[in-house]
Formats: structure tokens, sequence, C-alpha cells
């Protein structure tokens, strides 16, 4: 353990539009141990899926890696040639979409799209790579695999499409699976079921994890250690224990007011004010400070740096020694 | 797959043979169309007109361009058991015509479209698929052809090779080039709309994680996602070059020494009133045969849209 496996130094990757210039991740740092889960949280256009895109090399156009280091394994992977990427993807590093219906191709069956990876990048025969595919939908728990692996991904329920997808992404054995919301799409117990079953898989292959997410309660079940990112910045990275019950930036407490709790009774559930920035301008100093109720007027103005306040603790705010947050779910 | 029904009857085994097969989008296409009347209607037209041409010296009863009849006094006799669809003004066996003349209907409609379509396939992917500089180079260039006045331009082409060329050269093959080589730009824009639309899909984007490379991204996946367009769009295709060609010849500017259909109109437009037959004949399976690619391509299209499944 705590070997590092991943580890990003302030990555930009912008978006270079016809309004100007997006700064969909600016300035991201993080690291993932071998073996550990980081879970990635934030709202929507906070950058948690560039920031994994970016791992891979595939951001879409027109978005652009700018700066900073991608290390996997002490290598910086924004130096590799792209056939030297096409290596890695897949097979070191693989990715899990969010939407499981649209991620797999309609035109081939699971068979073909298994045996198309494995062939890829292990040098087997077909009949072993069959037999590996099948091998893989014993893992993911598909009842009757051999029967299944021919079907085609519209004659599978969305479950199963995932876990398919799962299959598919753990076909050659990678040793950081990015998961990107992975069961957003999927109903609540399923939900359970995909998240349960890569927990297990994790555990079972030695993995390393990127669960990305919007939601608080995926990651408290999943994540060994939480960063937690707004408008393409990190505010606060911990282990998930700190980060649910002694948190220090004042918007991962907006975060986890906003969670609904049995505990708690309300009448209405918690949100957090405004909206998220624009990132072609984004707010001057520490981008939360428009929305945030302990702003004062130097946070406009200074950006805050992330400091390791406590030992394993990083916060990016200003004011976080004085605010003395407490966490929402011990009120 | 009706699962439940089975299991009582048969032994699992056989319930398992019949699941091993995954039903493919191509089988369900094929089961959409078979229910489809006017697309079969459509593809036995076209069957009618590949077995003329398949065996067209045993179907025609006078071998072709022979003039034997004007010696005889035939010329421009009406349709009688002797002349099915009449003479026309040397003598020649109008119905003998016609079925030689399904081969070089086909010829250019099957050959114009092969052109037409790889040129077409690959503008499209390529310009779609990688988008940018390269898709601005290629779809300004496919606006050129566009604005062209198609038909105008095959004719002065036509014209000028004939004129240039040494003789031989000229015949239904470069009718057939010059069709595929100025129509390909609008086909050519409808599937680069198709891959546009296609590439934003995640299977796309999660065949780059595996690493894929773009190419294979290209052929392997985005092709067959398009393929359902193309087909469609080779059928209907198939059915303007033959119209084409049959404009062409019926203007003057084909090779007189194929017999075409539209060769046949051209000769009979001097007598059309006194020889209603010489222009009749050729022209109605002009015409069959176009409707029954049509109609074709109409049934293709229904059933292999995605978005139009019951």
């Amino acid at each position: 353990m705590s070997k590092e496996l991943l580890k990003i130094e302030n990555l930009k990757t912008y978006f270079d539009t016809w309004a100007g210039v997006v700064k969909a991740v600016d300035g991201i740092s993080l690291e993932v141990e071998e073996g550990e889960t980081l879970g990635l949280v934030g709202e929507s256009g906070s950058g948690k899926t560039v920031t994994a895109l970016s791992v891979l090399r595939i951001v879409p156009r027109p978005g652009k890696i700018v700066d900073g280091r991608i290390l996997y394994r002490g290598e910086n992977l924004l130096e590799k040639k792209e056939n030297e990427m096409q290596k890695i993807r897949g097979k070191e590093i693989a990715y899990i979409f969010q939407d499981p219906a649209t991620s797999l191709n309609p035109v081939f069956s699971i068979a073909s799209q298994l045996i198309e990876v494995i062939r890829r990048h292990q040098n087997v025969g077909k009949q072993e790579a069959i037999e590996k595919a099948i091998e893989l939908l014993r893992l993911v728990e598909i009842p009757d695999p051999k029967i299944r692996i021919r079907d085609y991904p519209h004659q599978l329920s969305g479950g199963m499409k995932q876990r398919m997808a799962v299959a598919r992404a753990l076909s050659c054995q990678p040793s950081l699976l990015l998961a990107d919301e992975p069961t957003t799409n999927l109903d609540v117990t399923i939900q359970a079921q995909i998240l349960g079953l890569m927990k297990n898989l994790k555990k079972k292959l030695g993995m390393s994890m990127v669960l990305i997410t919007h939601d608080m309660g995926i990651v408290a079940d999943m994540a060994d250690r939480i960063t937690v990112l707004y408008a393409g910045r990190v505010c606060e990275s911990a282990s998930t224990i700190t980060i649910f019950y002694s948190p220090m930036h004042p918007y991962t407490e907006a975060l986890l007011t906003a969670v609904p709790h049995l505990a708690i009774k309300r009448e209405k559930l918690a949100v957090i004010p405004g909206t998220i920035p624009n990132l072609i301008e984004p707010p001057s100093g520490c981008r939360f400070h428009p929305r945030c109720k302990y702003a004062r007027a130097t946070c406009s103005e200074i950006v805050p740096p992330l400091e390791e306040i406590e030992p394993e603790h990083y916060v990016a705010c200003l004011r976080a020694k004085e605010i003395a947050i407490r966490s929402p779910l011990e009120s | 797959m009706d699962r439940k029904s089975s299991m009582g009857s048969k032994s699992p085994g056989q319930i398992v043979k019949k699941r091993s097969k995954g039903v493919s989008q191509w089988s369900i296409a094929w089961r959409r169309f078979k229910k489809n009347k006017a697309a079969l209607g459509g593809l036995f037209i076209i069957g009618v007109v590949v077995f003329m041409a398949a065996f067209d010296s045993l179907i025609a009863p006078f071998p072709p361009n022979d003039i034997s009849g004007f010696y005889k006094g035939e010329a421009r006799v009406p349709p009688s058991w002797d002349h099915l669809f009449g003479t026309d003004n040397l003598g020649r066996d109008v119905f003998s015509q016609v079925v030689y003349g399904a081969k070089a209907a086909l010829y250019v409609g099957f050959g114009a479209a092969a052109i037409v379509m790889s040129i077409a396939i690959l503008v499209g992917l390529v310009s779609g698929y990688y988008g940018g500089r390269i898709d601005n180079v290629l779809m300004r260039t496919t606006e050129i052809f566009l604005v062209m006045p198609f038909l105008l331009i095959l004719l002065v082409f036509l014209r000028v090779i004939i004129v240039l060329a040494p003789s031989g050269v000229g015949g239904l093959s470069m009718v057939t080039l010059m069709i595929g080589a100025f129509s390909w730009s609008a086909n050519a824009r409808i599937i680069r709309g198709e891959v546009l639309r296609v590439k934003e899909y995640e299977y796309i984007e999660a065949e780059r994680s595996l690493g894929a490379s773009g190419r294979r991204i290209l052929f392997r996946h985005l092709l067959p996602n398009v393929l359902h367009i193309i087909i469609v769009l080779t059928t209907l295709q198939i059915a303007t070059a033959i119209l084409v060609e049959a404009a062409v010849s019926f203007l003057g500017f084909g090779d007189p020494n194929t017999i075409t259909w539209g060769q046949q109109l051209q000769n009979a437009q001097e007598a059309v009133k006194e020889a209603w037959w010489e222009g009749i004949f050729p022209g109605l399976f002009i015409t069959l045969l176009v409707l029954g690619f049509s109609l074709l391509g109409n049934g293709l299209r229904d059933a292999l849209d995605p978005r139009l499944r019951e």
C-alpha cells in the first residue's frame, strides 16, 4: 500500500470555443495510491469528467491539455506518443462510461466487442479470447455467460449492459479504473448491485479506482479518500471519514448539507445558493466566494493555495483555520 | 424471443440451441423488410430485369441489331405476335432490343453507384470523423461539385472526351465513369451528417478509451453504424444513374454502339406519332426499373432506420 500509482500535478485542460476559452480544469492536482479508491466529487461542470478524460488523453475537441503533468507509475503520460497511449488505454488504465445504453456498439455482439479488446492488448488466439471473454462475464456475475455472450446490446437490460461495460473495461486487468458516474443512469437497486460488484472486483484484481460521482452516498460507501472539485479546482482532499466528519472547506460543508439525511428531518432539501460559475470568466480569487457564506473581501482577491492543514488533509481556503466548520452530519 | 413458450415442450438442450444465436440488428431489419409488400414488389421488378440481362440471348427472339427485317419490309411495324413490341425504323425487333438493353441499364446503375458510393463514403467518413481543417477542405470541394449544373457538365465532358480520345474510348464505361465522378457530392454530405451524429455516441469514445486507433474506429466502428444510410443511398443512386444514362443517351451524347433503353428512346423521337411502340416500351422499362429501385430503397430505409422501430 501507499505506493503512488497516479499523480496529477497542476493539470489544466481548456476548451477553445467560439464564446471564449472555457477553463474546465484549471490547475487540478491529485494522487491515487495503489489499491485505493479515490472519490472525485463535485457538481456538474466542476471538471470531474474532463480530469479523467485528460488522464487517457481522450478529451473531445476542442478540449486541449495546456499545462501540467500526469504521472502514471512515474511516467508522464502527456509526453507519450499517440501510439504509446493506445497501448495504455484499456490495458493499463480503463474507463467506464456514464451511460451503459450507449457505451456498447449496437451493431456488434457482446462477444465480438470483448474479443476485440482482448486481442488488441493480449497476444492470444481467437479461441482463447472467447474463453477469456466468457470468464469475464462469469466475473461480472452474468448468468449463462456462454449464451449471453452472443447477445447484442439491445437484448440486454440496463444493469446487464453496465455489467458488460465493466467486463470490457476489466478485460485486460488494468491497474487503474476510471469510473465516470457508472451508476447514474441505473435505478437504485441495480446501482447497489453494480457498486457491490465493482467493490469486489477491485479487491479481487487489486486495482486502483477513481470513482467520479456527485452522489455523496456512493463515495461514502466506496471511496478511501475523497477529492472535492469546484469549478475546475480542488477544494479539499482527505480521507473519506475526514471529509464527512471534519470538513474544513465551506463548499464541502455545503455539499454535505445538501445530502438528505434520514436522522435529520427537514421540510425541504437544502440547496447551495447560486449556480456554478461561468468557466470562461471565472470569479477572481477563490472561485467559490460568490456563493460562500464565510466569504470576506480578501477571498475575491487572493487565490487560495491547496495547503496541508492537518496531516493528509488538504484544503484550499484562506479562512480554513478560522471558520471552524462543524460537519452537517453531526448536528 | 419466446423463451417461456418453448420451455414446456422442448428439452433444455434445444432451448439453449435456440437461444444461442444473438439477434443482430440486421436480422431484425430483414424481418421488417419481409413484411413490406411494396419493397418486395420492387425487389421482384429488379429480379425480372436481372433475369432478362442474365439470359438475354435466350429470351430475345432476334439477335441484337438484327436489321434483316428492314429488307423484308418490316420497318416500323406495330406490335404483333412476331414482334411483340413492334419494330423500329431499321426493322429491329423492339422487344429484343429492350431485352438486350437490360444489361446496359444494370451496368450503368451498379457501376455508377459503386463509383459514387466509394467516393461519398470515403469523403463522408473522413470529413465527419476528423472534422476541423480536413472537413473544411473536403466539404468546400463537395460544394463545388454540388453547385455545378450536373447534366450540362456531364454532356460537355462526354462530348469533349469522345472528340479527344482515340476511338474505342468513350463507350458505356465512360458514361458510367462520368456519372459516377460527378454525382457523389450530395451522398457525401448525407453520410458526413450521419457520421457527425454517430460519432458523438459514447461507444465511439469508449473504443478510444480502450486503445483503438483512429482508423480502426473509423472503419470498424463508425462505418457499420452508418451502413444503413449507405445501403439506402446506394439503392436510390442506382435508380438515379439509370435515369441519367437514359437522359444522356436520349440527348444523343451516349454510346451509339451499345443498345440501351435511352438509345432506343432517342431513335424513337423522330417518329413518335407514327410508331409509338418504339418509344413506349423502352420508356416503360426505364420507369419500371427505376420504380423498382426506389421501392426497394424506401423499403430498406423503413427496415433499417432505428428511429422507425415499432
